[in-house]
């Protein structure tokens, strides 16, 4: 059982768009996705979703951080 | 009103800007919908990955004469994955999920959510008044466009980890505050 301050720290992780890549090449779930109940789970969902509009809203282009990271995967021919 | 399908053409011809333009629409659209999904996968990865697919068999998309056909595939396409995700980790039975209402109503050029059009203009003034650190982590997570992991970040801007990790939530909050001060509900799709 987290603390809600543990918990504070590994939702903001997950709001991140960077996800790593396995070996054959499939994005891999973020580690600290896995250190959150499932309540902790949803939170993260909803702070993610708070956090791409706010990047969009900040992006002259109004491009989110996946869209970029999307983009940058397709020009890197994934 | 604009049918998302508007970019199918550069879409199809390999043009990855129209694809941008494009998922500037699409991404929350696929990420609300895997909102069933948030405690049984990591819907990120499953966006992201839901998009790569989408470009990937776009050059062989075939329209069928409804609005947003593209962004109904990209649904089905983050859907399935997320279900195949799901019955990996667990054993669940997953019933109706209101994925064809959904597509139903993404099949009308209204049915697609545009967010609030004051936050563009309400969001500058709000992060003009975060306080230094906050704004700090939260400008490297903006500079890093995701291709950067956090302790990467954190070590760029010479905090710890977990520090940079909560001036980024103190980013978030302050500005979502901000922001619910000035009218404006960022979750407002969610509900």
């Amino acid at each position: 059982m987290n603390t809600p301050e543990e918990n504070e720290v590994l939702i903001a992780a997950v709001t991140s768009a960077y996800r790593a890549r396995d070996v054959d090449g499939k994005l891999r779930i973020h580690p600290n996705w896995h250190d959150l109940d499932d309540e902790g789970r949803r939170e993260a969902f909803d702070a993610s979703f708070q956090v791409r509009r706010l990047e969009s809203a900040l992006d002259d282009d109004g491009e989110n951080s996946t869209i970029k990271a999307v983009i940058a995967r397709i020009h890197a021919g994934r | 009103m604009t049918d998302t399908d508007a970019h199918l053409p550069g879409i199809m011809s390999g043009d990855a800007q129209a694809f941008a333009r494009w998922m500037r629409v699409a991404e929350p659209e696929v990420r609300v919908s895997l909102r069933r999904f948030a405690a049984s996968v990591d819907a990120e990865a499953v966006v992201q990955e839901a998009l790569l697919r989408v470009w990937q068999v776009a050059p062989r998309f075939q329209a069928d004469g409804r609005p947003n056909g593209l962004l109904r595939l990209s649904v089905r396409i983050a859907h399935n994955l997320a279900v195949s995700e799901t019955r990996k980790r667990r054993d669940v039975a997953l019933g109706e999920d209101g994925l064809e209402a959904r597509l139903n109503q993404l099949a009308s050029a209204e049915g697609v959510h545009h967010g609030d059009p004051h936050l563009r203009r309400a969001i500058h003034g709000c992060k003009e008044k975060l306080p230094a650190q906050p704004a700090k982590a939260l400008n490297a997570r903006l500079s890093s466009e995701g291709g950067l992991a956090d302790a990467d970040l954190a070590e760029g801007v010479g905090m710890k980890l977990n520090t940079f990790l909560q001036n980024f939530s103190r980013a978030r909050k302050l500005l979502a505050e901000c922001l619910r001060k000035a009218g404006v509900d960022i979750e407002a799709e969610l509900a």
